[in-house]
């Protein structure tokens, strides 16, 4: 046993030896005691990792927008999250006369639980797993919806206009690229066989006489739009439209103050650290990876993805509520059913293993020359639907602009008479 | 007690307590929420009878979608915040609660119903094999074989069930074609109408204006307002 490459599983190892040597007498009690243990080492590694990752992304989008970010609390500004911290400590926790106060004062706390909820299925190394549920990409996608719950209670506790307002415009665009997102998820479970995340890790490793190729290989398509349905259901820029400050003020979170705030502000990060997580479970073959130990290569993918959303919420403008609809319905969701049927069909066509060949007929081809037809039909795919759009978004631009064009001199005539 | 029994009655309470919560409350949107409640301890439920699948789609069906619609069903009927969503008709939905609850545990629970068929002969007719000793009575008989366990395949057996011509195949395309049909529908009501078709709509109404006050005209009735103009909106301009 590798002693670096393994170093979270022997500390895990360690540490539920001595609880077990503690709790010899009853195993429940062992078990409860390692469970609570492992659901609060969890819970404080995504509280901490939201805590550097609010001071990386204002340093980050501060150097994309020309400016310096956090520089006054300690070195380079490092103690700035505990300064926000102390902030939202002391701040006055306000509540609305008129709000429903239990569902008010719940909100929070149901938001946090359902973003905390995710991690305890994602595999950080090896044998390092919360619990290694057979339903992991599922469960996942099912605790992303419950989230929506927690906002609606926001925005209708609030008693708020604009947070009620909000709070539709959250349900619309959760609700809408779950659909999306699902259908991407799709291709890499079909492939795997399996809806578990260690096995769609292992599928991804050179075990059992797989490629070793990661999933954005075979379907460069499924993993854009993952990528961009992720961002829309954590609602980060350009798709914050839910908390629009120049529209609605703040959205469903405008009534909050102090830790309630704060326990929303965790929500979103953790969030979107699942889905940079997820997105490198799924696509970018999660913890493995060559030399280095597993758990950095996971922590490496993941932060890639999360400068990748960090650079876009620098760069971007907010999308209007009809763009982020069209983007949705028109584009995703029938392109995604397209791209799944065609992989569908050649997934069918060219199988890898003889004894599917044997039973159900098929081209035997090796996994590598079943990634490069993969590839090549999703690639095939996202450029297709690209320029089909682009063509369609052309001829629309230009009725609108004759149409235009047509008024302007029929205002010139009218003028001239 | 184990774990498990830990759990079952603490996801009973919570159901059987949230659900009499949501039918006895006044405040519609809480009575949403405490539905979801419900559906998480049956979610529940489902993980501790081993079939995690069935627990994540409860989430993600009834929590993430039925659940929201209903909301927002409350939300937007804003005079229903008022209203006491109540009925005098209490005491007949509790019988009929009672008699369908009784019936179901008489056929699916450890129990055994016989019948005196000295007494009550007409029960003969549905006894066909009655044994003498069966005097009347309700028998409990706990089941003693264990419950058999969900085999790890479980998932790729119930995908496989519904393309399975001999299984569940017929009812699986149903159910598609059904919600194709549905999709349509929802699609065909919300479309946005073209501008052409607006205008021909126009055009027909006033036409059809036009050949209405015609007729009351040739019937010897005074028209009470002129036919519309074509393609315009009714003008009540004097005249």
């Amino acid at each position: 046993m590798n002693f670096i490459n393994d170093l979270l599983k022997i500390i895990g190892d360690f540490i539920a030896g001595i609880i077990n040597s503690i709790f010899g007498f009853s195993p429940f009690l062992a078990d409860l005691v390692t469970m609570g243990l492992a659901a609060i080492i969890l819970c404080t590694f995504a509280a901490l990792s939201f805590m550097g990752l609010t001071y990386v992304e204002r340093k980050v989008v501060a150097r994309i927008q020309d400016r310096v970010g956090p520089n006054q609390a300690g070195p380079f500004g490092l103690l700035q999250p505990i300064a926000d911290g102390i902030k939202m400590f002391t701040k006055e926790d306000t509540t609305p006369a008129a709000a429903d106060r239990w569902v008010y004062n719940l909100a929070p706390l149901v938001i946090a639980v359902f973003a905390l909820t995710t991690y305890a299925v994602l595999p950080f190394a090896p044998g390092v797993v919360g619990t290694n549920l057979n339903v992991g990409v599922f469960f996942i996608i099912a605790i992303g919806s419950g989230s929506i719950v927690a906002i609606i209670m926001a925005g209708w506790g609030s008693n708020n206009k604009y947070a009620l307002l909000g709070a539709f415009r959250t349900v619309a665009q959760l609700v809408g690229y779950e659909v999306p997102m699902l259908l991407n998820v799709l291709p890499v479970v079909m492939i795997t066989g399996s809806l578990g995340l260690v096995d769609i890790i292992n599928q991804q490793t050179t075990l059992n006489g797989n490629p070793g190729i990661p999933f954005i290989v075979f379907f460069p398509f499924s993993a854009l739009v993952f990528l961009i349905s992720g961002i829309a259901e954590t609602a980060r820029s350009p798709f914050d439209l839910l908390e629009a400050e120049s529209e609605i003020v703040a959205g469903f979170h405008i009534e909050y103050s102090g830790m309630k705030f704060a326990l929303f502000f965790l929500g979103e990060y953790v969030n979107a650290l699942a889905v940079a997580f997820v997105f490198s479970t799924l696509f970018l073959g999660g913890y493995a990876g060559p030399v280095l130990p597993p758990y950095i290569w996971l922590l490496l993918k993941a932060a890639v993805v999360f400068f990748i959303f960090m650079w876009l919420r620098g760069t971007l403008p907010r999308i209007r509520v009809d763009q982020m609809h069209n983007l949705n319905w028109k584009f995703f969701v029938p392109v995604s059913i397209v791209h799944l049927v065609v992989v569908m069909v050649l997934m069918k066509l060219f199988v890898t293993s003889p004894a599917l060949a044997q039973a159900n007929g098929g081209i035997l081809v090796t996994p590598a020359a079943q990634a490069a037809i993969l590839f090549v039909a999703s690639t095939l795919v996202l450029i297709g639907s690209l320029t089909v759009a682009a063509r369609r978004a052309r001829i629309m631009r230009l009725q609108e602009e004759a149409v235009l064009e047509q008024r302007r001199a029929e205002n010139i005539a009218a003028v001239s008479a | 007690m184990t774990i498990h029994q830990v759990l079952f009655i603490v996801m009973a309470l919570a159901i059987l307590g949230s659900a009499i919560f949501v039918v006895t409350t006044s405040n519609l949107f809480r009575a949403a929420l405490m539905l979801i409640l419900t559906f998480f301890g049956v979610a529940g439920l489902f993980v501790l009878l081993d079939i995690g699948l069935f627990a994540v789609a409860q989430v993600l069906i009834y929590i993430g979608a039925i659940s929201i619609l209903l909301i927002f069903a409350v939300m937007l009927t804003r005079g229903m915040q008022g209203m006491v969503p109540r009925n005098s008709q209490a005491v007949a939905a509790a019988v009929t609660v009672g008699i369908i609850f009784a019936v179901l545990l008489l056929l699916f629970g450890p129990f055994r119903v016989t019948v005196d068929v000295a007494r009550w002969p007409v029960f003969s007719l549905f006894a066909g094999n009655a044994s003498p000793r069966d005097v009347g009575g309700i028998e409990w008989t706990p089941p003693n074989q264990p419950i058999p366990s969900v085999p790890e395949t479980y998932i790729a057996d119930f995908g496989r069930s519904l393309v399975d011509l001999n299984q569940y195949l017929l009812p699986f395309l149903l159910i598609a074609f059904l919600v194709d049909v549905v999709l349509a529908g929802a699609i065909f009501v919300a479309r946005q109408r073209r501008p052409a078709e607006v205008i021909e709509d126009r055009r027909r109404q006033a036409e059809e204006a036009a050949e209405e006050a015609e007729a009351m005209r040739q019937a010897g009735m005074a028209p009470d307002v002129a036919p519309l103009p074509e393609g315009a909106v009714a003008s009540t301009a004097e005249h």
